[in-house]
């Protein structure tokens, strides 16, 4: 799929623009503070309705306006469908093809981004919750049945937690019915454990390939799952639940002793190893970020896998965290296979000879201008 | 400027019930002023009697003006089977369904902590009594909702109940009659395909 065109009104500091892309690579360039990363974002949410840097709806308008709005045509198996969304004090309106949708999860899949941003490093290099995060919320947008299994064990974990710090207190006594706690949690939990088993050993495939490539064979890329039940690829969800089962039994005491839950999949990790080493604390800044970046890619190939289209891939600030070899080869993997959109602040001379035919977008305070110099230097070769 | 003080006090009873904040209790309050005398006064009654005349049915939970409720006092009615329900409006959908012929118990909610919502806080205790006093009860029927909290009371009652031979039912969830597939969301559908029956 790709993004045809796109129209804004006060989103960010853009007050109107109107933009038609290139099904390949789309240059954003500009000095700091622009407008490159907004243009980026607003793509991210006429995709997934927010944000990935604000949780607060109301950062998005601009500042002397009362109302945003982003639209865009989506191009996909010779169809376009017009997505449009905006954003007022009372809240957000979401339309596909004009109608206004009731429920998000019905305007949420129309048009699949990825972003990759600096702040993604921290999935190599964050806590453990952000790789969880991550899996919850990347497989939750490809998996309806994940969403839904994901959403239930969060709800049945703050009961349980709450109910045990009641037992703790002795406020509560009931072990017949921390028992039945236990076991949905034990139910759920397992489903999300295999689901994730599973996502993963997928993801990981295409991971390895892509950090091959951009590492020029020098690095290979595994992942591993850190769970408490030693789950692999061959354990049945039944095998898991059971397991969870014997688990709640054993470490009763120390849970209700504790007052918090102390199993299950909201206290797994995923590793991510580098030639047999796991690369966050042993790998370089540029072997990690480059492991972040595979991780990213890999889920272009994931999503086309899974919902029998390419993304959109959005790069914010990627090139110039990187070396000219590994510009290279990133460039490289991704050229004419996803609509791409990278912001930079210089297009190096690598960078400009390797794409095809991109076009570069100047960015000045919320101005887009084609740039003519990426065609002069096409013309001169 | 501080509003005169009976239209305070009426914001403030708005206010108390569910979902009215503090913008819609004022506007609820000026329209009381606004209203035919005659209407504020049997506004005010049934409030009154709602509250005086209503009780719950010392047997079942259900709301009702008699002890027992017409339904327990029936005995017309099928005493083998009692169908677990979360609130009362649940019993009056059940009944115009004029399909079940059995007896009701109304938990007034369900387990959940959070809420402050344990074993003892919901009617759980007087449904176990009932079944050892009323051997001939054979089969119970839950029927709260297909939330997590639903679900573990269900899972609960079932654990409490089971062990004394009784039979325990759970409702099946599933699509929607005459519903169209296009519309049912995923998980409904999920949920359908997981409880599928032979035919
Ligand atoms: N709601 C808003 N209304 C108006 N302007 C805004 C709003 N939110 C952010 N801005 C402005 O947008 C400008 C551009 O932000 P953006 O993050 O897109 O820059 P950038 O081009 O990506 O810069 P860099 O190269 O530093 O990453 C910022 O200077 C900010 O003040
Ligand atoms: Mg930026």
């Amino acid at each position: 799929m790709y993004l045809e065109s796109l129209h804004l009104k006060n989103f960010r500091n853009y007050d109107a623009l109107d933009v038609t892309f290139n099904q390949g690579v789309n240059v954003l360039l500009g000095e700091n503070a622009q407008g490159k990363t907004n243009l980026l974002e607003a793509i991210y949410v006429l995709a997934l309705t927010r944000s990935h840097r604000t949780a607060n709806d109301r950062d998005l308008i601009n500042w002397q306006a009362d109302a945003a709005l982003i639209s865009g045509r989506v191009h996909k198996q010779n169809t376009t469908t017009p997505l449009e969304l905006t954003f007022s004090k009372k809240g957000k309106k979401a339309r596909v093809n004009h109608l206004e949708q009731a429920r998000l999860s019905a305007y949420i899949g129309n048009l699949n981004v990825i972003l990759f941003a600096p702040e993604d490093l921290e999935l190599v290099k964050g806590s453990p919750s952000v790789r969880r995060h991550f899996i919850d919320q990347e497989f939750g947008q490809m998996s309806p049945k994940y969403l839904y299994n994901a959403g239930q064990y969060r709800t049945i974990l703050r009961q349980r937690n709450n109910y045990l710090r009641q037992l703790q207190r002795k406020q509560a006594k009931d072990l017949v019915y921390l028992g039945v706690l236990s076991d949905q949690l034990a139910a759920f939990g397992a489903e999300l454990v295999a689901a994730r088993i599973n996502f993963l050993a997928q993801l990981e495939q295409w991971a390895k390939d892509v950090h091959q490539v951009i590492s020029q064979e020098r690095e290979e890329l595994a992942f591993s799952y850190v769970n408490q039940v030693k789950a692999t690829a061959e354990t049945t969800v039944d095998e898991i639940y059971q397991s969870y089962q014997e688990q709640f039994e054993r470490q009763q005491h120390k849970e209700i002793e504790q007052g918090t839950t102390l199993i299950g999949p909201h206290r797994d990790d995923l590793h991510f190893l580098v030639n047999g080493k796991n690369v966050q604390t042993f790998g370089s800044q540029g072997q990690q970020r480059t492991t972040a970046l595979s991780v990213k890619l890999a889920e272009i190939d994931l999503m086309k896998a899974i919902t029998g289209e390419y993304p959109v891939l959005l790069l914010d600030d990627v090139l110039s965290e990187l070396d000219d070899a590994r510009q290279t080869h990133l460039l490289r993997s991704i050229q004419d296979k996803v609509q791409t959109f990278l912001t930079t602040t210089s297009l190096s001379g690598i960078a400009r000879k390797l794409i095809n035919d991109p076009t570069v977008f100047d960015i000045t305070s919320g101005k887009l201008a084609p740039e003519s110099s990426a065609n002069e230097s096409d013309a001169a070769e | 400027m501080d509003y005169p003080e009976p239209i305070a006090q009426l914001i403030e009873s708005y206010m108390k019930l569910p979902g009215i904040g503090a913008k819609t209790a004022t506007r609820l309050a000026f329209y009381t002023i606004d209203m035919d005398g005659d209407d504020v006064t049997g506004f005010a009654k049934s409030l009154i009697s709602a509250k005086r005349d209503l009780h719950f049915c010392s047997i079942c939970g259900n709301i009702t003006e008699d002890d027992p409720c017409v339904i327990c006092a029936d005995k017309t009615r099928d005493q083998s089977t009692i169908l677990v329900v979360e609130e009362p409006k649940d019993i009056m959908s059940m009944e115009s369904m004029r399909e079940y012929h059995g007896l009701y118990h109304v938990l007034h909610g369900v387990l959940s902590p959070i809420e402050g919502k344990g074993p003892e806080d919901i009617n759980i205790t007087s449904l176990v009594k009932r079944l050892q006093e009323h051997d001939e009860v054979k089969e119970v029927i839950v029927a709260t909702n297909a939330t997590p909290e639903g679900e573990a009371t269900a899972m609960y009652l079932s654990r409490l109940i089971k062990p004394a031979g009784i039979k325990v039912t759970r409702l099946a969830h599933g699509l929607s009659v005459g519903s169209d597939i296009d519309y049912a969301d995923e998980v409904t559908l999920l949920k359908a395909v997981e409880g599928r029956t032979e035919i």
